[in-house]
């Protein structure tokens, strides 16, 4: 909401506060200052001039050479380039040192003719002006009067309104409260009008069934009313805030609005169907042309105010076109009401036409100040078009105050507050407008409707008081370690080792495209969709983290990245079996590929990583643990396994990216990827049983198997045939070779060498020769009968 | 040369005939041994080493003694200041002190010495073989040095490091555990809620008025199911309050989404650490001096902090915490960083209503709420200037937070 300081100060004596100052005011009592402008002319040396002269530029066909009378008794040359103006014309005239905010004026020449000043358009000395170029100054504006003059300063404060401060919506209402803050006086108050009140409903009438949409109606009519442009007071008011003059009474309505906060509407009698009008339930599909010209359609949970035929304004939101005031208006009806703030929300919201009338309305008003407005303007309009207002307020339904009497416990407040007493809590309530005979039960006045209950007070006293004078204590007792503790522990740590190993930490936003659903490691999962998505980028929950890491790797590759190793942890969502239901997981995943390292002199060309760089990062997070790999389809892979642990902790899924998929995204390297469930990881940290085992006393041997396999024989099938033995003196095997040849020259290409190191130990004793020797031979008779292998 | 002239007046006891043969076999060996030596080391070539005194028998035996000693000592400390390495030291001290070595057997004529020269002729050969030995320890420390300082000579300490692979964690991430830290210095414990909320626990239990314009679809994600995506964390001060009795003092850090375009200042995904404290007589004090804390122990102990009233639905008092802050070449400003207020009674009433019981009874227990947005923490702390950086995750951006 834009405030100007000029109109603040026909409400208050503001004398001696800058602009600073007022600022701080504001601000610490809970109303935010968005911005604060200076506007008028910056610099008396901008003068009245009047165009005598205006001829071509020799060399610039864009220019014209003016001469002007500023009222120097010669006349000054001036180069223009402007197009709007023509000789006779007065316009704003900047002198040599003139200051236009930093930039001073001053003698020069244009294409080689000399330039004495410069003519100016309004946005270039501080004021506004819907025309393109020149500022045309009014015929009769006095040759060399400074146009500062004309034009007054004004400080134009931009404010946030809290939605709870509907009474901050106005002029009056910030005057208000800046003589609470202040301790200064308001220099006049508003009382009702000097009026009977009257109802009449042939006239001015509320439709039974919307009683609960209107509470009170007043209309005041005003006859032989001459609608004309408004005096330049009125104007400058109105422009002050960046609204548009348009005449006298709708100029009025909308200062009464920006003056008192409560908006109040002007029919042209004339127009309306039987002179009368009925604040009524639209009918459903009832259409209304509005005065921003557009064609409204209404349901019966609208109310409208209507003529004996038909609507001539949505309550509230805005008025008709037909029935608005024009040039021709003689007769006006001046409507001020209070309508149910949340039915006008609805309607504004619904149709998408919000207004200033409604942007008040829907906060809520005080209905108590619907008479006053209705006289203030009813007093400037009789002024201003010389019409007779007729003396009587035409009313319908009551005017109810909304606010009430609250009582406080003054030491409950004191403790809750910081030490607050009594006597300071009156102070300050009283300040604000509310009365008390006790200090305790205080009558809250009709504009504050935000104080309904006694502990709505506390913000009162907390905002005028400050929080300076509040003691600062802290708490600081023991608490409990939360499952959300140990998971947040765990998670971080597992973090930390991976960044520790060269992979990246990565954040993607939650939400995915439809197009991403398939990069999903999961493809069992139901994904959840938006019902309101803002871009068709933006429209699933993610079901896995597959799709944002895919999108991070492809955006690196676009930047030049040769090392891909990336993870994130977060939550995933999938569909539930009940209709709605949403499933939350907090899942793991990590994606490695392109370089091993970075380009050095010690290793210009890095080895590319491959699934065994993957599988290692996996093993050093699950140390000593044995997972079980069972090939799956997922089809974001080409290749992939589904992963657990014993028989029914599933882990995750791991396995290649689809080259296919991998080309569309422009990755040119092969990309390996898993996807793990943060919660089976905790599980498995937590459950972690380690105990120390004594070291070995007695001395192990270790014999080493070379055999060639079928080619696509799973590894772990040799590593299933030694677990199955269960050979009590066999206690570890690693594999220390492998090797291929497609060519088929050392090896059949079908085929794969493999090889193993075996350890056999007792714990009890050394093992002689033979014990061993026999052990062997059952590894490779089991080997041998198992699998389709070649010792070597 | 005290040794010397003691042993002077003894030497007649030796047969003199033997001595002689003594010494004639002693300089042929060491001849022989020498030409042998001098093959492999070149200073020994050309006339560095004397031939010994024939004329041995017409001088007194403790001179001529003392005058092939001299002769020794000369050629062995030539020899060691000619070695080159540790082998060829060890060469030259086989040559003079080895088995045959030629001070070896200059000091073979001790054994036919009258007993009372012995100890003037031990002096000389001791003095002789210390010099040599000290000689020969000296050079040899000289050569590992040497082999030393060879070995490093191509260590260049501004050579480029080999490149270990860099990683990180985000720096969302980083400073999230740097609030997290001060939280639980102040006995917080985390607490999780789910992000596909209810409209009750996002906004009613919250005191959001039924039209209030953040439950709008234009403001929030909705389901076909009616649920909704939390347009902030506070809805796990609920989720939480439904769950446990007081006290409760937690921090909720997690994501909230709000219907917003993507640009330099917004996320439709967005962070929240959200906080409450809830207990018996917990004071509009309490909030003041928890939040003080954290701000300070975050920004410094000398960072001002203050407290602007404001608006939430669900706190009553509310404020906005600024922070006065410098960035870098610029003057300290006040910047909005937090939200916070004291919970709103009508909070604890809708979680009571929701528990049936009266364990947040709002006539006993009261509280204070705060929140802040990650993002902007972030952004602040390392002077991050478009907020979807945080959402790209491009490496070079990473990288700086390794």
């Amino acid at each position: 909401m834009l405030v100007s300081l000029n109109w603040l100060k026909s409400h208050i004596d503001l004398d001696g506060y800058t602009t600073a100052e007022l600022d701080d005011l504001l601000t610490f009592a809970g109303i935010e200052v968005e911005g604060i402008k200076s506007s008028g002319v910056p610099s008396d040396k901008i003068v009245v001039a009047q165009i005598i002269e205006a001829v071509q530029h020799p060399d610039a066909d864009k220019l014209k050479v003016t001469k002007v009378d500023a009222g120097e008794g010669q006349l000054r040359q001036i180069v223009c380039g402007a197009k709007n103006y023509k000789v006779g014309d007065k316009v704003p005239c900047c002198l040599p040192g003139a200051d236009l905010g930093g930039f001073v004026i001053d003698e020069t020449k244009m294409r080689g003719v000399e330039s004495k000043g410069m003519l100016a358009a309004a946005s270039e000395i501080g004021l506004t002006d819907e025309e393109d170029g020149l500022m045309i100054l009014p015929a009769d504006a006095e040759i060399g009067k400074p146009v500062k003059d004309i034009f007054g300063a004004d400080t134009i404060f931009e404010l946030e309104i809290t939605p709870n401060r509907p009474d901050l919506l106005s002029h009056y209402g910030i005057a208000r409260e800046l003589a609470a803050l202040t301790g200064r006086a308001l220099k006049q108050t508003f009382t009702g009008p000097d009026v009977e009140k009257s109802t009449d409903p042939s006239l001015v009438a509320i439709a039974d069934d919307a009683a609960d949409l209107c509470s009170y109606y007043s209309g005041r009519k005003i006859s032989g009313a001459k609608v004309a442009e408004s005096p330049t007071w009125l104007k400058s008011r109105l422009e002050a805030i960046g609204l548009r003059p348009i005449n006298n009474v709708v100029d009025v309505t909308n200062f009464v609005l920006h003056e008192l906060g409560h908006p109040i509407h002007a029919f042209d009698i004339a127009k309306l169907d039987g002179g009368r009008v009925i604040a009524r339930r639209a009918t459903e599909g009832e259409t209304i042309e509005a005065l921003d010209e557009n064609t409204y359609t209404l349901l019966n949970s609208d109310c409208v105010i209507a003529d004996a035929s038909q609507p001539a304004a949505i309550a509230g939101v805005t008025g008709g076109e037909i029935s608005g005031v024009s040039e021709t208006t003689t007769d006006i009806l001046i409507e001020s009401a209070h309508f149910n703030p949340t039915a006008v929300r609805a309607t504004s919201r619904r149709l998408v036409c919000t207004t200033d009338s409604s942007y008040r309305f829907e906060r809520g008003t005080d209905p108590l100040a619907a008479d006053l407005a209705s006289a203030l303007a009813t007093q400037l309009i009789v002024e201003l078009t010389g019409g007779t207002a007729e003396n009587t307020l035409v009313v319908a339904g009551e005017a109810k105050k909304l606010t009430g009497d609250l009582t406080i416990d003054n030491d409950w407040f004191s403790n809750y507050l910081g030490g607050v007493t009594k006597d300071e809590q009156s102070e300050i309530l009283t300040k604000l407008g509310l009365s008390s005979a006790d200090g305790s039960t205080w009558t809250v006045p009709s504009f504050r409707l935000d104080l309904t209950r006694p502990i709505d007070l506390t913000e009162e006293i907390a905002r005028v008081r400050g929080l300076e004078p509040v003691p600062a204590s802290t708490i600081a007792t023991p608490s409990h370690t939360s499952v959300d503790d140990a998971v947040y522990d765990h998670t971080l740590d597992l973090k930390k080792a991976l960044a520790s190993k060269g992979l990246f930490e990565a954040r993607t936003i939650k939400l995915i495209s439809s197009a991403q659903l398939s990069d999903s490691a999961d493809s069992k999962l139901r994904p959840v969709a938006l019902k309101n998505p803002l871009s068709e980028d933006l429209t699933h929950l993610r079901p896995s983290l597959l799709p944002g890491l895919l999108s991070v790797a492809a955006r690196n590759v676009a930047q030049g990245a040769s090392r891909l190793p990336f993870f994130e942890t977060g939550t995933t969502f999938a569909a539930g079996n009940e209709a709605g239901d949403v499933i939350e997981s907090q899942s793991f995943t990590i994606i490695l590929g392109g370089d091993a390292t970075n380009r050095s002199w010690a290793n210009s060309s890095p080895r590319q990583l491959a699934y065994e760089d993957l599988r290692a990062v996996l093993d050093s997070i699950l140390p000593n643990i044995r997972l079980k790999i069972k090939p799956a389809d997922h089809p974001v892979f080409i290749k992939s396994a589904d992963l657990a642990v014993g028989k029914k902790l599933t882990v995750g899924i791991i396995g290649q990216i689809n080259p296919a998929r991998l080309r569309e995204l422009d990755i040119d390297v092969p990309l390996f990827a898993v996807e793990l469930h943060l919660s089976a990881l905790f599980e498995l940290a937590t459950k972690d049983q380690r105990r120390f085992t004594e070291l070995p006393k007695f001395p192990a041997t270790t014999r080493d198997i070379a055999m060639d396999l079928p080619r696509d024989l799973p590894t772990n099938r040799v590593e299933s045939v030694l677990q199955g033995l269960n050979l009590p003196i066999l206690t570890g095997w690693t594999m220390f070779d492998l090797f291929t040849d497609s060519t088929g020259q050392k090896l059949a290409a079908d085929r794969k060498s493999v090889a193993y190191s075996l350890t056999y130990r007792d714990d009890t004793r050394t093992l002689k020769g033979k014990e061993v020797d026999d052990a062997h031979a059952k590894v490779l008779a089991a080997l041998e009968k198992a699998l389709d292998v070649r010792f070597r | 040369m005290a040794g010397i002239l003691a042993m002077t007046g003894h030497f007649c006891v030796m047969s003199y005939r033997l001595f002689v043969i003594r010494l004639r076999s002693l300089h042929a060996t060491q001849e022989h041994k020498s030409a042998r030596t001098n093959k492999i080391h070149s200073p020994f070539s050309t006339g560095a080493q004397r031939p010994l005194h024939t004329s041995y028998l017409l001088l007194s035996t403790p001179n001529m003694l003392q005058s092939d000693l001299n002769t020794i000592q000369a050629d062995a400390l030539i020899a060691i200041a000619a070695a080159t390495d540790e082998r060829t030291l060890d060469n030259a001290r086989v040559e003079f002190l080895g088995k045959s070595g030629r001070l070896t057997q200059a000091s073979s004529v001790m054994r036919d010495l009258p007993k009372e020269e012995k100890p003037a002729a031990g002096q000389m050969l001791n003095e002789t073989r210390q010099a040599i030995t000290s000689a020969l320890d000296d050079k040899k420390i000289a050569l590992i040095a040497e082999a030393d300082a060879l070995a490093v000579a191509d260590l260049d300490l501004t050579l480029p490091g080999r490149t270990l692979p860099a990683g990180a964690i985000h720096p969302l991430t980083a400073m999230q555990d740097r609030v997290t830290k001060i939280f639980r210095q102040l006995g917080f414990a985390l607490a999780t809620g789910p992000e596909v909320e209810t409209e009750w626990h996002c906004f009613d239990a919250l005191n959001t008025p039924a039209d209030h314009p953040a439950r709008n679809e234009s403001d929030t994600f909705y389901f076909d199911s009616g649920k909704l995506l939390r347009t902030h964390t506070s809805s796990v001060q609920v989720r939480t309050m439904e769950g446990n009795k007081p006290p409760v003092r937690i921090i909720a850090p997690g994501s909230a989404y709000r219907r917003d375009e993507i640009d330099a200042t917004h996320l439709s995904v967005f962070n929240q650490i959200e906080g409450l404290y809830v207990a018996e007589n917990v004071t509009l004090p309490d909030l003041k001096g928890t939040l003080e804390f954290f701000f300070k122990a975050l920004y410094g102990e000398s960072t001002e902090v203050r407290f602007r009233p404001h608006f939430f639905p669900f706190t009553e008092p509310s404020f906005e915490i600024d922070v006065k802050l410098e960035a870098t070449g610029k003057e300290a400003k006040w910047i909005e960083i937090a939200g916070c207020g004291m919970v709103d009674p009508a909070v604890f009433d809708a979680v009571g209503n929701e528990r049936g019981d009266d364990a947040y009874d709002s006539t006993k227990i009261t509280g204070f709420a705060f929140g802040m947005g990650l993002e902007r923490l972030t952004m602040i702390e390392y002077g991050i200037s478009d907020i979807r950086h945080l959402i790209e995750n491009d490496q070079r951006f990473l990288t700086q937070f390794a």
